[in-house]
């Protein structure tokens, strides 16, 4: 994929102490989540402890880089609301239901799609795009069947 | 400490000018909302104790209000916070009074929200993934309006329950009927149809120009005392018969589950501490930054069921004559802007029948109820009576 070190405007997704280890696997163009080790709930986005029962017991569960979700909600803007957008108008952003992990919708962009094919429950899958040397920004792209 | 039902009264409402472009300061839109607050409700500026406001950052503090009105109060409080703020501010000066405190407190919110720092058009990126509970998973994908935030929660819902978009139609088309009715209405003499509004693109959808509120340069002010103080008040008091001042989303990342909101925890304890039921509820002042958050609180407050709440408002009942007479004044769709407080203005208004023998009043209502939305993740609302 093409680096688009000096040409990417849009913001660049923060780490901090809580959730570095989904943006690093997402950098390998992996998906990690967090989960409680004593209730087993997932903690989407992650956090200093369990969102579910407070637990501090938190682990990370690494899924891969084959995620299959459908499409949970969605909005599409015609305008830009931040630097990098404006020509990549309508913007899809789409709250996506992991197959595997029913419970933990993931925002992003679908990328490749048509609005006119947008819909609830349309099925995509996660990819990954490089968008600095060494970032990679979690994405969504129409499954193929 | 016992009920405060009845106890409690808004004994004072006023506004500033209000504009796309003040040419002047918050502080200075403060003053003039304050100033008539103190002169509706017929009181000095010594009888005012307590100043309180909420902002974003784009407001002047209350000390500064105090200072530039000549008086030095007991307590002064300003808080960040968006659409619910009103009622929590309410709530904190019921019981700084009832605590002994203070008498009588005055809550303003001014802001140059048109001229000055707009609320709907996005902000600092690196600032906003810090601000919001794991903002780092919204904002890099172009996510930075409140438009954008609850459309996800819109279009699910929408999805779910068989809301339209002509249904958010009616919401607007309701309020914009009472906005020609008020001559200081910011789109008064601009009346909408049907046919206008499905026309209108999306800005991002579900919401077009017409489902979200305006931004202007305003300032409100309201005045809250004790039963027993408002009886020396010009005004009519308007009592505080119940509130859930604050209530709040289980996860502050509120993305992590748009299936419910804050205000679907507000109506149990709210009608429990007014001992009312929706059904009697006279006129209401429902929070609308945008068309379908009316649509959602409607459900959520039991003023329609899940799935009949288009119906309800494609039948005219928001309008006045209908069932519920909502955002009588235009709402922040088509009155004005402040974060909610213009829409407690008018509910006040309302129930002192301040507008009798003219086509604004509803007749002989007696009690109405005001929500606060300060997005999925707070929302806070009162019940009040005349």
């Amino acid at each position: 994929m093409t680096q688009a070190k000096t040409a990417y405007q849009k913001p660049i997704p923060l780490k901090d102490l809580d959730n570095a280890p989904y943006w690093d696997a997402a950098d390998q163009h992996q998906l990690a989540l967090q989960k409680c080790d004593d209730c087993m709930a997932y903690s989407q986005p992650p956090g200093p402890t369990c969102a579910k029962c407070g637990s501090e017991n938190v682990i990370w569960q690494q899924l891969g880089d084959d995620i299959k979700a459908t499409v949970y909600s969605y909005v599409v803007s015609y305008r830009p609301f931040l630097p990098g957008f404006q020509d990549e108008l309508p913007t899809i952003i789409a709250l996506a239901q992991l197959d595997k992990v029913p419970e933990v919708k993931i925002m992003g962009n679908i990328l490749n799609c048509e609005e006119k094919d947008l819909k609830i429950g349309m099925p995509i899958q996660m990819t990954w795009v490089d968008i600095t040397e060494d970032r990679a920004l979690p994405q969504w792209i129409p499954a193929m069947n | 400490m016992g009920t405060i039902k009845d106890r409690y009264a808004i004994v004072g409402v006023g506004e500033s000018e209000r504009s796309r472009k003040s040419g002047t300061t918050p502080l200075h839109l403060a003053l003039d909302a304050a100033n008539a607050a103190i002169k509706d409700a017929g009181l000095k500026v010594t009888d005012i104790d307590g100043f309180m406001n909420y902002n974003e950052g784009d407001s002047c503090t209350s000390h500064q209000l105090a200072t530039y009105l000549g008086v030095r109060p007991k307590y002064v409080k300003d808080i960040q916070g968006g659409g619910a703020s009103t009622e929590m501010l309410i709530a904190d000066a019921v019981a700084l009074i009832e605590a002994g405190q203070l008498n009588t407190v005055l809550i303003y919110r001014s802001m140059n929200g048109s001229s000055g720092t707009r609320v709907g058009r996005g902000y600092d990126p690196d600032m906003l993934q810090g601000a919001l509970a794991g903002g780092s998973f919204v904002i890099p994908y172009g996510s930075a309006s409140p438009s954008q935030w609850f459309g996800m929660y819109a279009t699910r819902h929408m999805h779910e329950t068989g809301i339209t978009k002509e249904h958010l139609g009616h919401v607007c088309l309701s309020f914009y009927e009472h906005a020609q009715r008020n001559p200081k209405a910011f789109l008064h003499g601009k009346p909408l149809t049907m046919e206008n509004y499905l026309a209108t693109p999306d800005i991002s959808s579900p919401f077009n120009i017409h489902d979200s509120c305006l931004e202007l340069d305003e300032g409100n002010a309201i005045i809250v005392t004790s039963a027993e103080k408002a009886k020396d008040c010009k005004s009519k008091p308007v009592y505080i018969m119940g509130m859930a001042a604050r209530q709040c989303h289980p996860h502050a990342h509120y993305w992590n589950d748009i299936d419910q909101v804050a205000s679907d925890y507000v109506a149990e304890e709210l009608y429990e501490n007014a001992g009312v039921t929706p059904d009697d509820i006279d006129v209401a002042s429902i929070y609308d930054c945008f068309s379908w958050v009316v649509m959602r609180q409607l459900e959520a407050y039991g003023f329609a069921k899940r799935g009949e709440v288009g119906d309800f408002v494609a039948e005219g009942n928001l309008k006045i004559g209908g069932k519920l007479p909502t955002n009588t004044a235009g709402g922040m769709l088509s009155e004005g802007y402040t974060h909610g407080m213009n829409n407690t203005i008018e509910i006040v208004r309302q129930l002192r029948h301040d507008y009798e023998g003219t086509d604004r009043q509803v007749e002989e209502c007696k009690i109405g109820i005001c929500t606060g939305w300060a997005g999925p993740d707070i929302a806070g609302a009162m019940i009040l009576r005349n």
